[in-house]
């Protein structure tokens, strides 16, 4: 069978999903391109787990279709996805590498093989001397690594992280988001959920924000943050902060340790800010033109759909 | 199926492996002897002598010699040969061969008598009495002068220990005979006749089938016991694995893995390899218990004979071992998937041993349905009990043991039996589905009717 040539991983076509009267995902309609990283964003409880959940095949669309790699899911279909839930863990009383080659098996993936990409990959995780204990031995953040060896085992086309770095140290964020930007240079697709901007702006070509059961925003990141427009300014001061209240001037204030991000009102003009701040007597150590963070683009988003 | 194999595996490799495993294999059959053999044996068990005084009021003391003769004798087994003792018990029937056995533990009585014609009755009370008080005597008896010619007068038994039942009546029964003794010679019966004519009789038993052919003389027992240790088996079984059926399938959801695996297979192919994987745990230790047992059984039979002691025939046919797994797999696996129905209805093994305690009751009400099917195997309410799945598979093995059914309806109460697995299961499956993905909240019945069918 020839697989038709598509550059989508996954088409998501006007699907609807409802759990009795509450509708979780309504007339979501996303594509994730061959070879990207896509950013699955929203608040909780958006819809983003449902999403996820209807592609790799765990539940079932009310309507609308969803195709992958140009199909409608079958389970050899699933054997090319890598799936780390939000919700995940691991059998406690189960030694980490028999537990690897088991999740390998339910792929799969033939035995010798396994066992050797299992070495590679603790290897590589920093955790070949826990091959032999059980997971319960394992801290939690040992534990989430060994979770997300479960999803690229089997070296998956479609790689889906759901909250792949939540409750873990710097070192280790820094160290598995390599492994998410290695993964995409091999060529993979892999989609990316969270609601953590900060990260899913450093990783992220394509971002699709859903709130409330519904696309709010789809595009690249670039394309999203043109679209918000440069009316972001990066400003450090001293003095009367009574100016950034206007709200003509100012839609909204994001403070740092040492400097104020803020996102100018509709039409606001960025020089007038400036004119006003220097007027009423402020000293004004930096004032930049930027783009808005995917922080600020959500929190305005989100808070306007309110 | 590769996945189905692989769930299988780790099921039954991650249970089979650990020390408790191992353990309760050992200790199972050790534990099962303590719980049920030793009880029996303590409760027989009496661990130093009676000392009796008898008071003997009839005219010469004509009672004390067989009552003192009768307690002492018998209550001495050590003074024996044993051999004698097993033969005798083997030409009894069964009741006096457990009494016998019974006796092997018993203390022995010190009989000793008391002249009580040359003083006063309230005298002697109070001077026994202080010897019981003292801790000379266990009691002492008292036999009234008119015994033998008056049935209204009554011997009185004066004892420390009222809750000593063994021994009181083993000195009712000594002291019975020795009454009924005096009686027949005092109305003429010579010693010998007496034997003679007190001898008992024995029934003997044959079974005539539906074609009206008689068959071999047979023992009740084994057609008695077969259905109850099948019905034991299963509920033995049920017990020690329907808990572990239950976990395994709370397991993904108590440790969450439970959406790691749905993105991989079918929640039916996880659900059903683990209740294969622990089924052939359980098949595992049952077997070794078995073959342990069975082995034990022919070294016992063979010491038996080679002491010149040929072992009780057991009349059973051949088809009725095939039978008997048959029905236990049945037995085990309806009440195995509702184990199942339960885990995937509740979130964790706790949650889930509360709602699983009907179970048990729907078991025992199986069990105590074999008493009136015993008794009579063909009538409509046997035939209708043998249908219904969670009774059918102790009940038709009681009534294929007694008096074989029709063919079809074996066929039948097996067929149904199965079709309510292949339901529940069904049943199951749907609601696991659903349920596994429902984290921290026990599913209330509506909200499982729904998910049964949305599913």
């Amino acid at each position: 069978m020839t697989a038709p040539i598509v550059s989508s991983t996954v088409l998501v076509d006007n699907v609807t999903k409802s759990f009795g009267e509450f509708t979780a995902v309504n007339r979501l309609s996303l594509e994730v391109r061959a070879g990207r990283i896509f950013g699955l964003l929203g608040p909780n409880g958006a819809g983003k787990t449902t999403t996820i959940r209807m592609i790799v095949n765990i539940t079932a669309p009310d309507s609308g279709q969803i195709k992958i790699f140009g199909q409608t899911i079958t389970p050899e279909l699933q054997d090319r996805i890598g799936y780390l839930p939000e919700e995940r863990g691991l059998y406690k009383k189960m030694k980490v590498g028999e537990q690897l080659k088991f999740f390998a098996e339910l792929k799969n993936i033939k035995a010798k093989e396994a066992d050797r990409r299992i070495d590679q990959w603790l290897a590589k995780l920093n955790l070949s001397e826990w091959k032999m204990k059980k997971s319960m031995e394992l801290s939690k953040g040992m534990q989430q690594k060994i979770q997300f060896i479960t999803s690229v085992l089997h070296e998956p086309d479609l790689v889906i992280l759901d909250e792949p770095f939540s409750g873990l140290d710097p070192v280790n964020v820094k160290l598995l988001k390599g492994i998410v930007l290695e993964l995409k240079a091999s060529g993979k697709t892999i989609i990316f959920s969270t609601h953590q901007m900060e990260v899913a702006e450093e990783i992220c070509d394509d971002i699709c924000l859903i709130n409330r059961s519904q696309k709010i925003l789809q595009g690249s990141i670039r394309e999203v943050k043109r679209s918000f427009g440069h009316n972001s300014v990066a400003l450090r001061f001293e003095g009367d902060e009574s100016v950034l209240n206007d709200p003509t001037l100012v839609a909204d204030i994001k403070r740092s340790a040492d400097e104020i991000e803020v996102l100018l009102a509709k039409d606001a003009d960025a020089q007038l800010l400036l004119k006003r701040l220097i007027d009423s007597g402020a000293f004004v150590g930096k004032f930049e033109m930027i783009e808005p963070s995917l922080n600020t683009i959500f929190i305005a988003k989100v808070t306007e759909a309110v | 199926m590769t996945k189905f194999l692989a769930i299988v595996k780790r099921e039954y490799v991650q249970r089979v492996r650990t020390k408790l495993f191992v353990i309760m294999t050992i200790l199972g059959p050790v534990l099962l002897m303590v719980f049920t053999v030793v009880p029996t044996m303590l409760m027989s068990v009496k661990t130093e002598d009676t000392r009796l005084a008898v008071i003997d009021q009839t005219e010469g003391a004509k009672l004390f010699p067989a009552v003192q003769g009768t307690l002492m004798k018998t209550e001495r087994p050590r003074d024996k040969n044993a051999k004698v003792e097993i033969v005798d018990a083997v030409n009894d029937n069964t009741q006096q061969r457990m009494e016998k056995a019974g006796q092997n533990f018993n203390g022995g009585f010190v009989v000793t008598y008391v002249e009580g014609r040359n003083r006063p009755l309230e005298d002697l009370k109070r001077e026994l009495n202080g010897r019981i008080g003292k801790g000379e005597l266990e009691g002492y008896l008292i036999i009234p002068p008119d015994i033998l010619l008056n049935s209204n007068v009554k011997p009185i038994y004066y004892c420390r220990n009222l809750s000593d039942l063994p021994s009181q009546s083993q000195i009712e029964r000594a002291l019975n005979d020795a009454v009924r003794k005096q009686r027949l010679t005092a109305a003429g019966v010579s010693e010998e006749a007496l034997e003679r004519l007190s001898q008992r009789v024995d029934l003997e038993v044959y079974p005539v089938n539906e074609k009206g052919e008689e068959g071999a003389r047979g023992s009740g027992i084994a057609g008695f016991a077969l259905p109850f240790i099948l019905a034991f088996l299963i509920y033995i079984t049920v017990l020690l694995y329907g808990q572990v059926v239950l976990g395994a399938v709370v397991e993904e959801k108590e440790t969450r893995i439970a959406e790691i695996l749905f993105s991989s297979v079918k929640s039916f192919t996880l659900m059903l390899g683990k209740l294969i994987g622990v089924s052939l745990v359980a098949l595992t230790q049952l077997g070794i218990w078995v073959l342990a047992f069975g082995a034990l059984t022919v070294v016992g039979a063979n010491a038996l004979r080679s002491s010149g002691f040929d072992s009780v025939g057991f009349q059973i046919p051949p088809t009725f071992f095939i039978y008997l797994f048959v029905f236990f797999a049945l037995g085990y696996f309806i009440y195995a998937t509702l184990y199942v129905l339960v885990g995937s209805m509740v979130t964790t093994t706790q949650e889930g041993g509360q709602v699983a305690m009907p179970i048990i009751f729907l078991l025992m009400a199986g069990l105590y349905m074999a008493f009136p099917v015993m008794r009579s195997p063909n009538s409509s309410f046997s035939i209708w009990i043998s249908m219904v799945p969670f009774f059918s598979p102790i009940v038709m093995l009681v009534r294929i043991v007694t008096q074989t059914p029709p063919l079809w309806q074996i066929a039948l109460s097996m067929l149904i039996c199965i079709v309510s697995i292949c339901l529940l299961l069904w049943l199951a499956a749907r609601v696991y589905r659903v349920g596994m993905l429902m984290y921290g909240k026990k599913a209330t019945i509506p909200e499982v009717m729904r998910w049964v069918r949305q599913a």
